[in-house]
């Protein structure tokens, strides 16, 4: 029994257990386990241990590793489903807002130039995207991504609250219930992505992603 | 494995973090995932070497909990053989570790040391 075979039989089980996680955080998994086999088959050799011995050694680290292998593999699966269902609800509020925006308008009339201050609700957020990207991924990103969209409801709270101290429910086309409630329900959106990213996080998203 | 107690780490996890201030104290600033379970091997003299999954799983909740920080190793340094990736402990994993040792919670750890519950 060669150890090279049975270090064959462990990284086509990570290859297994890995298989439909994101590529980064699956391509880590493997490329850490094959250092590891490596390292531990040249260790072992360069004491004097046997060929069988080794391959032995190997194949009860991956027996005894199974359960966990699979809790991992729970946990990692759910927190990535989270954290793309998270940046959906982001993605898809800003397109709504955006579409808003063209249509019928959120402020006042389609055009209002009020509506440009969305634009700033935007820019917190790329910008709030852009300092998460600058941690490591995983649940330091997934918090990182979380503050962003409570910075972006707080925006948006601004938004609604310049939009009535400027007067514009007394438009015509506008009243004090519908600017609140447009801002109470971009609040929720966004809100609700940042809930959904710390949920990821909470939910062991894993670090190792690279 | 044992159950976890919210904002507290296993005794494996409490292991790691103690045998990495040992290696660090020995002037191993950086670890890898065979190194620490060579280590732990020696440390607690067992035979038989931590498990893969096991290894790697605790490692990665300590580098989500903020205790550890890891990298991949300089394509150069590697000569060859598979890159590894290189663990630290960060302060505040430091801060654990020493806590642990301070309450005898090192090698055979029964204790589990309280945490912050969410990474930094």
């Amino acid at each position: 029994m060669r150890p090279e075979r049975t270090a064959q039989l462990v990284a086509a089980w990570a290859r297994l257990y890995t298989r439909g996680l994101p590529s980064s955080l699956a391509r880590r998994r493997i490329a850490e386990i094959e250092a590891d086999l490596h390292d531990q088959i040249a260790a072992e050799r360069a004491r004097g241990a046997g060929d069988r011995g080794i391959a032995l050694s190997v194949l009860s680290r991956m027996v005894r590793g199974f359960a966990a292998d699979v809790s991992w593999r729970g946990g990692a699966a759910a927190a990535s489903t989270v954290y793309r269902l998270a940046t959906a609800v982001a993605i898809g509020s800003v397109l709504f807002i955006f579409w808003l925006m063209g249509a019928v308008g959120i402020i006042g009339v389609e055009g209002d130039p009020a509506d440009l201050m969305f634009f700033g609700v935007f820019a917190v957020g790329i910008a709030g995207a852009v300092i998460a990207r600058t941690r490591p991924r995983g649940a330091p990103r997934a918090l990182g991504m979380a503050r962003a969209l409570v910075a972006m409801a707080l925006a948006q709270a601004l938004v609604g609250a310049v939009a009535l101290a400027a007067g514009k429910h007394e438009a015509a086309i506008s009243s004090v219930f519908e600017i609140l409630g447009l801002t109470g329900m971009f609040m929720a959106l966004f809100l609700g992505s940042a809930w959904l990213f710390r949920q990821a996080a909470r939910r062991r998203f894993s670090s190792e992603e690279e | 494995m044992p159950r976890r107690k919210p904002g507290t780490l296993l005794p494996l996890e409490t292991e790691i973090l103690v045998t990495a201030l040992s290696m660090s104290a020995a002037k191993e600033g950086t670890f890898h995932g065979f190194g620490l379970a060579r280590e732990m091997r020696e440390q607690s003299r067992s035979r038989s070497l931590t498990a893969h999954g096991t290894l790697y799983k605790a490692l990665g909740r300590l580098e989500q909990l903020g205790l550890l920080a890891s990298r991949w190793e300089d394509a150069s340094a590697a000569e060859g053989r598979p890159r590894r990736r290189l663990y630290e402990l960060t302060g505040e994993g430091a801060r654990v570790a020493e806590r642990a040792v301070a309450e005898g919670a090192g090698g055979a750890a029964r204790r589990s040391p309280r945490v912050a519950p969410e990474p930094a």
